[in-house]
């Protein structure tokens, strides 16, 4: 952090350039892997808890702090040095309001994941609520940690004991998210009203959508009562036609060939 | 909760459930969220709980979705309920949010058919510990708007567009926000997909629902303390108790038989009149959308129905509470000419129900009117009363013709009142009363009148209609005077008191008759007077003056204010105004006050004579410590009392308003 304020000025810009370009990077990662949290976290408590999935999460809450930390340091530093010029400055404080939700957010998920997790004991595996989901979070997580693949943990004999560990590392992490959050409130005074947002209103839908997978989610979407049945009748329905028609598209050239040869 | 505890509160209910416990005690219990958490928990036990299938769907199939049926009859079997409740006691788990549907998503009921159900996972689940964010909904509908591709139903596009604005410093990071979450979820695997989807889709239908849907989470205001949290007894907990008790055994009490005989007596006499107990002529609108029953019973309807003459008779509060009764009451006194108690009633209403600002002047008015001697429309109250009036008048506040006002209400009721319902005014009154007959309407008809729903009258409207109204009364008014002074111009200007005063916002009736100017009174010195009280006046005013410019004078601050009034009282004296108008002018409020009259009647730009009774001047002699905020305009001549008066008359409303009541002394020992 002392660095950051003995820089030359004409450095300043190629520096505050790069500064940035740092804390882009650092705010992106921390607001996949609070994204990818989230997804964890609404696991917690279904059917599909496990010991992987808090082992998982506890490695997400991890890389997370880390993150909060650097990045933290890494703002403060740059928003008290009164020599930031103005836009350098407009892009910090951009950068300090997606830190500081990304803050709140992940501190509302840890608790949520404290309390759910002292709620439902992993000993008492017929007291998890049958979501549904089937398939672990690994992928997540692994995007996440930005590793190309979790090992898989064997299941393992909870023991009572790192349970409670458990707990009290997460409660000390939110206590340290607090303090963060309130540090932060306290050394750099942004206002949140004179910060503009560049983006677009609207989200671009993303270009690699997966088109099967849409199709499947609409689906999903369009789902009212009496019009479930005739819409996988009609589904069902144009796909039997469509092999009916492959087939008999087969069966004539077979024919025609048959006839020509 | 632990397993332990789990079971031990299952044990718990299952001890509670006995067959002979009846419905509705279990009911009662299960109100409060957790008791439905362990209930939910119970049915989502794979062994014990509810029959669970999966569910399929085009490509793949999604397990743990249960059936409506299967929800109820669980329900019905477990708490020992009948079906009907075990219906509503379901509807209720959904309507929260512990189980959502899959299909039909935006109606949060079971339906006790195949219909399909899945439980909610612990993270939606509500509370009241974490309060549901908005940034949550926008990153919500941000990623919604992503799968849809710019196509959000109504609702959620304009709350899109609120959160947008209101949340505009947070947009980039929500929107980023939402993409990640995006592209984490499809990272999973397609079923589970789907399944988080469905959740959270049905976690923001409970929380933010859609228009027209009745919302389980409404819980009204939020309260300073949880009430289910345990209270930790501590020594001010047990002091409030003993507060409490201290309290409660110190109140006044009633004997049983005289508070029940009261209650029942009420409600024999309201019974028939209350349209949710009984027959509503001609229909009850509440329930055929038909506004018949409103339109007749309005308050300035010609013919008043049966029923509501009816209520006349049950009290007096009843007869002046129903506008149209007052009406009928303010024609009979008018025949009876002693229609200044009620209109001295309706403005001390008025005083207690106007806003601060007019207060002053209100009460000023009123006094002018009603209570001094010689005022045009003197009521009669007994000394004592008058004696406590007059010392709260020198610091008038909302309540200060509180006993007065009980007095005057009082002698109404048990004389004026009596007679009332005697009188051929009511009798007439009652012959004419209509009764509308029952109107039945047939399923097609209420179908009709249910489209044809239509907002009433707005408030605006309304009130302006009632200010014209009252503009109208007020010129049409009977002026009884029981006082006629020679200098008291019999002007239908104090008819502005016989309906309901609000100067400050009624700026109509442009009817309202040319009133006198006032500096073209004649010169109570330059008259000749034959009546002493004159020149008694002329005396006190005059000694009043010299007081004051000596005490203008001599302390000499520099004071604008002060050196005005000295100036103005000079020059009022000059003029001979009456006392009152002195004081009218002097007060910078009456000035607005003369302009507020004036804005009665904004056509008319004169000063009325406010009220010249021969003793008002006597009482409202004025000291000059005026505050220093104290804004009066100078009145140098008359033409800039003109001009000011003008310009005061575009200031409706002046927030800025010292009355120099503070400073009034009585000097009118008499009373």
């Amino acid at each position: 952090m002392p660095l950051v304020n003995n820089k030359v000025g004409d450095d300043c810009t190629s520096c505050s350039g790069e500064a940035l370009a740092e804390g882009k990077a650092l705010v992106d990662s921390l607001i996949k892997v609070v994204a990818c949290y989230r997804h964890l976290a609404a696991c917690v408590g279904g059917s599909m808890d496990s010991l992987q999935l808090r082992d998982e999460l506890r490695q997400m809450r991890q890389k997370a702090q880390n993150l909060a930390t650097a990045l933290c340091h890494h703002l403060t530093g740059h928003l008290r040095d009164k020599s930031l010029p103005e836009e350098q400055r407009k892009e910090m404080e951009l950068l300090w309001v997606a830190f500081s939700s990304s803050l709140e957010l992940l501190h509302v998920d840890i608790c949520k994941v404290l309390k759910i997790s002292s709620n439902f004991s992993l000993a008492n595996s017929a007291s998890l609520v049958q979501t549904g989901v089937q398939g672990g979070g690994s992928e997540v997580a692994a995007r996440a940690l930005s590793l190309p693949d979790l090992n898989q943990t064997q299941a393992r004999i909870l023991p009572p004991s790192l349970e409670t560990e458990e707990h009290s590392t997460m409660e000390r992490e939110i206590a340290q998210i607090d303090h963060m959050i309130d540090d932060m409130e306290m050394k750099v005074n942004v206002l949140r009203w004179t910060v503009e947002p560049h983006g677009p209103q609207y989200a671009d839908p993303l270009s690699s959508t997966d088109s099967a997978s849409l199709a499947l989610v609409s689906v999903v979407e369009e789902q009212p009562g009496p019009r479930l049945q005739p819409l996988c009748q009609r589904s069902h329905v144009f796909v039997l036609l469509l092999l009916f028609a492959v087939i008999l598209v087969a069966v004539t050239l077979s024919v025609c060939v048959s006839l020509f040869s | 909760m632990q397993a332990a505890s789990l079971n031990l509160l299952s044990k718990h209910l299952v001890g509670m459930v006995t067959p002979t416990s009846r419905p509705l005690l279990l009911l009662h219990i299960f109100i409060f969220p957790f008791q439905a958490e362990m209930i939910l928990l119970e049915m989502q036990d794979p062994n014990t709980g509810v029959r669970s299938q999966p569910q399929r769907l085009v490509i793949t199939t999604i397990p743990h979705a249960i059936t409506g049926e299967d929800i109820v009859t669980w329900l019905a079997d477990r708490l020992q309920i009948d079906v009907q409740e075990a219906r509503s006691f379901g509807s209720m788990l959904v309507a929260l949010g512990y189980i959502y549907p899959l299909q039909d998503h935006k109606r949060l009921v079971i339906k006790p058919d195949t219909s399909l159900y899945r439980f909610q996972t612990p993270y939606f689940w509500p509370t009241q510990q974490w309060p549901v964010e908005d940034t949550d909904y926008a990153i919500y509908l941000a990623k919604r708007n992503i799968r849809k591709k710019g196509l959000l139903e109504l609702y959620e596009q304009e709350q899109y567009n609120r959160l947008h604005k209101w949340m505009n410093h947070k947009w980039d990071f929500i929107v980023m926000q939402a993409k990640e979450q995006y592209r984490a979820a499809k990272e999973r695997k397609k079923p589970d997909r789907v399944v988080f989807d469905c959740q959270e889709r049905a976690y923001w239908v409970v929380h933010r629902p859609p228009p027209g849907t009745v919302s389980a989470m409404d819980y009204g205001l939020d309260r300073r303390t949880d009430p289910n949290a345990d209270e930790t007894q501590t020594s001010d907990y047990y002091e409030r108790i003993m507060i409490f008790t201290q309290q409660a055994i110190m109140r006044p009490r009633v004997k049983s038989s005289v508070s029940i005989g009261a209650l029942v007596k009420h409600c024999a006499t309201y019974i028939g009149h209350d349209p949710f107990l009984s027959a509503c002529l001609p229909s009850n609108p509440w329930l055929t959308d038909d506004t018949t029953y409103w339109n007749l019973n309005m308050s300035n309807v010609e013919t008043p129905t049966k029923m509501r003459v009816e209520r006349w008779t049950f009290s007096f509060k009843e007869l002046l509470s129903d506008p149209r009764g007052r009406d009928d009451f303010r024609l009979f006194l008018k025949k009876e000419f002693s229609g200044e108690n009620l209109a001295f009633w309706e403005g001390c209403e008025d005083l207690k129900w106007g806003t601060a600002a007019t207060m002053k002047e209100k009460a000023e008015q009123i006094y002018k009117t009603f209570l001094a001697r010689g005022a045009p429309r003197w009521i009669n109250i007994d000394g004592k009363t008058m004696e406590v009036t007059m010392k709260g008048l020198k610091h008038p506040h909302r309540y200060v013709l509180d006993a007065a006002q009980t007095h005057i209400y009082m002698l109404m009721k048990k004389d004026s009142y009596g007679r009332y319902l005697k009188s051929p005014v009511f009798k007439d009154t009652v012959k004419k009363a209509i009764r509308p007959e029952e109107h039945k309407f047939n399923d097609a008809q209420l179908e009709q009148n249910a489209r044809n729903r239509r907002p009433s009258l707005s408030p605006i409207i309304l009130r302006q209609q009632e200010q014209e109204l009252r503009a109208k009364m007020a010129a049409n008014a009977p002026v009884d005077i029981t006082q006629l002074c020679r200098f008291t111009t019999p002007v239908p200007h104090f008819s502005v008191y016989s309906g309901i005063i609000d100067p400050p916002s009624s700026n109509t009736s442009p009817s309202l008759p040319f009133l006198p100017h006032t500096p073209i009174c004649p010169s109570p010195i330059s008259v000749a007077l034959d009546s002493t009280s004159a020149s008694e006046r002329r005396l006190e005013a005059s000694e009043g003056e010299g007081e004051q410019n000596t005490e203008a004078r001599v302390p000499d601050r520099g004071n604008v204010s002060k050196s005005r009034v000295a100036l103005s009282l000079r020059r009022l004296l000059k003029r001979g105004c009456s006392p009152s108008a002195m004081f009218a002018s002097l007060s910078p409020k009456c000035h607005t006050a003369a302009a507020t009259s004036s804005r009665i009647q904004p056509i008319t730009p004169d000063e009325p004579s406010q009220a010249p009774p021969r003793r008002t001047g006597n009482f409202f002699q004025i000291k000059v410590d005026i505050p220093p905020e104290c804004r009066i305009y100078p009145i140098e001549s008359e033409d800039e009392e003109e001009e000011n008066r003008l310009a005061s008359e575009e200031v409706v409303g002046t927030e800025e308003i010292i009355c120099p009541w503070e400073s009034l002394t009585q000097q009118n020992g008499t009373g």
